[in-house]
């Protein structure tokens, strides 16, 4: 995925809510226009983010993807921050 | 200052409440895709919403004004943390909350088991899984155990048997479920009674594959003595072609009849699930009209392996009820006057089919073999084999 994030938060293992709690803590500290990378273990992220992004007023969702590792799948988030 | 932290209500709790008809408003906090798929259900006067937890994160104070201030409120999520997280903020807000201990996993996998009848002959158990609808049937006479329709978890068979103190004799299938996991293939593996199902079931509808498990056969008519108890085998086909239902003689003359997907109290299991709804439809005529009349009585209490609400459960949970009160109550059994009239009505109100079924079916007949995770997720939702409503 062609996506250069301007920064990368790591919540793997973290359980629900907090991928989503530390998120939008960390995107609402990047400045306007940026795009944070989050790379989560939670399967049910990939929809969370989504619905997040769409309640949300200044989220935008621009991209996610399932990385399958030998150890279990990655979710990883691409969000930018729009206003 | 002190923080609030909100108390976990158990699934049993929960279920206990929904039977009553006391139970809190339900605050789902699931993505509204999740909570299409399955949801909490209990009687009808049951209130709930639908608020992911991310508006909450996101806008509290709207979120919460949506919310009924003068009500208990049980917040419910996949697994518990979102919820917990919600029923803590709620609680900071003045309003009573709970959440869901293990989120609505745990009330998927809630067994619930109930006492249909006692006597010195013996006892009838009913053991649910609320969430699916889904029912099962342990009998115990003489010191003698039959388990019929399993769930998938085995361990409340396991559990009621120890009580007891019964050995395991039979473990039935009615059919070969297209809706769930059975529990019999693992609960024949773990005691040594044999699992038993009609051959004609032993092939799958779609594939037209054999099963790849072991089990003895059974055949229209068979009689099992189980201690003082009598269990008579009617072939009964069209909700699958193999489909037996068990008639349960008892001394003194009561008389039990487990109807597996035949006749629910308020339906009856629908023909097309094998993908051949317009063949096996003539097949359930005949077998509703003819094949099981003679063995019933007006006094014979129906035992399904479905409930499709919980209005169809007594305040104890107990799902069951009289022939002669199904036969008078029982909506869809109107429409049995010709096979033509039958055809039209079923054919007419064939629910959605999940495409998921094709694929349990398979797990059944040992033709596909998930993780737990893949079976949970397989087994998502309420079951639908009964004719649309």
């Amino acid at each position: 995925m062609h996506i250069n994030p301007d920064q990368t938060l790591d919540v793997t293992g973290a359980k629900c809510p907090m991928p989503l709690v530390k998120s939008r803590k960390a995107l609402g500290e990047l400045p306007v226009g940026q795009v944070l990378k989050v790379i989560a273990t939670d399967r049910g992220s990939i929809a969370d983010f989504q619905g997040w992004a769409r309640a949300a007023k200044h989220v935008e969702l621009v991209a996610q993807e399932t990385i399958d590792e030998a150890s279990g799948s990655l979710y990883v988030h691409y969000l930018r921050r729009t206003a | 200052m002190t923080t609030l932290t909100a108390a976990a209500t158990t699934a049993a709790d929960l279920f206990d409440r929904l039977l009553r008809d006391t139970a809190p408003f339900i605050l789902d906090v699931r993505n509204p895709d999740d909570v299409a798929r399955w949801r909490i259900e209990g009687r009808n006067t049951l209130e709930s919403c639908n608020i992911p937890y991310y508006e909450f994160i996101e806008d509290a104070d709207t979120a919460i004004a949506m919310i009924p201030t003068d009500r208990e409120i049980l917040v419910v999520c996949a697994k518990e943390g979102s919820s917990q997280f919600v029923a803590d903020l709620l609680l900071e807000h003045g309003i009573a909350a709970s959440y869901l201990a293990g989120g609505i996993l745990s009330w998927g996998h809630y067994y619930d088991t109930r006492e249909i009848a006692h006597g010195s002959w013996g006892t009838i158990l009913q053991i649910a899984r609320p969430a699916r609808g889904d029912l099962s049937y342990l009998i115990v006479s003489g010191g003698a155990a039959a388990v019929i329709d399993p769930l998938r978890n085995t361990q409340p068979y396991l559990a009621a048997l120890a009580e007891t103190g019964a050995t395991l004799r039979y473990v039935f299938d009615t059919h070969v479920h297209a809706d769930h996991i059975s529990g019999g293939p693992q609960l024949s593996r773990q005691t040594g009674a044999p699992y038993a199902i009609h051959p004609y079931d032993a092939l799958h509808p779609i594939d037209m594959l054999p099963a790849r498990l072991d089990y003895t056969p059974l055949s229209n008519g068979q009689i099992f003595q189980l201690g003082e108890a009598l269990i008579t085998t009617i072939w009964y086909p069209g909700h699958t072609l193999g489909q037996v239902n068990f008639l349960v003689q008892l001394p003194g003359g009561s008389r039990f009849l487990l109807t597996g997907d035949g006749i629910f109290l308020r339906s009856f299991g629908r023909p097309d699930l094998g993908g051949q709804g317009e063949a096996w439809t003539p097949l359930l005529y005949e077998s509703m009209t003819s094949r099981l009349l003679p063995f019933l009585t007006d006094d014979t209490c129906i035992l399904p392996a479905h409930f499709a609400t919980l209005d169809e459960c007594d305040t104890a949970g107990r799902c069951t009820d009289t022939w002669g009160t199904i036969r008078r109550t029982n909506e869809a059994l109107a429409h049995l006057e010709s096979p033509d009239q039958f055809s039209r009505f079923v054919l007419g109100n064939l629910p959605h089919f999940p495409p998921q079924y094709v694929e349990i079916k398979r797990v059944n007949l040992g033709l596909s073999a998930p993780s737990d995770a893949e079976a949970d997720e397989l087994e998502l939702g309420k079951n639908i084999c009964a004719l649309a409503q």
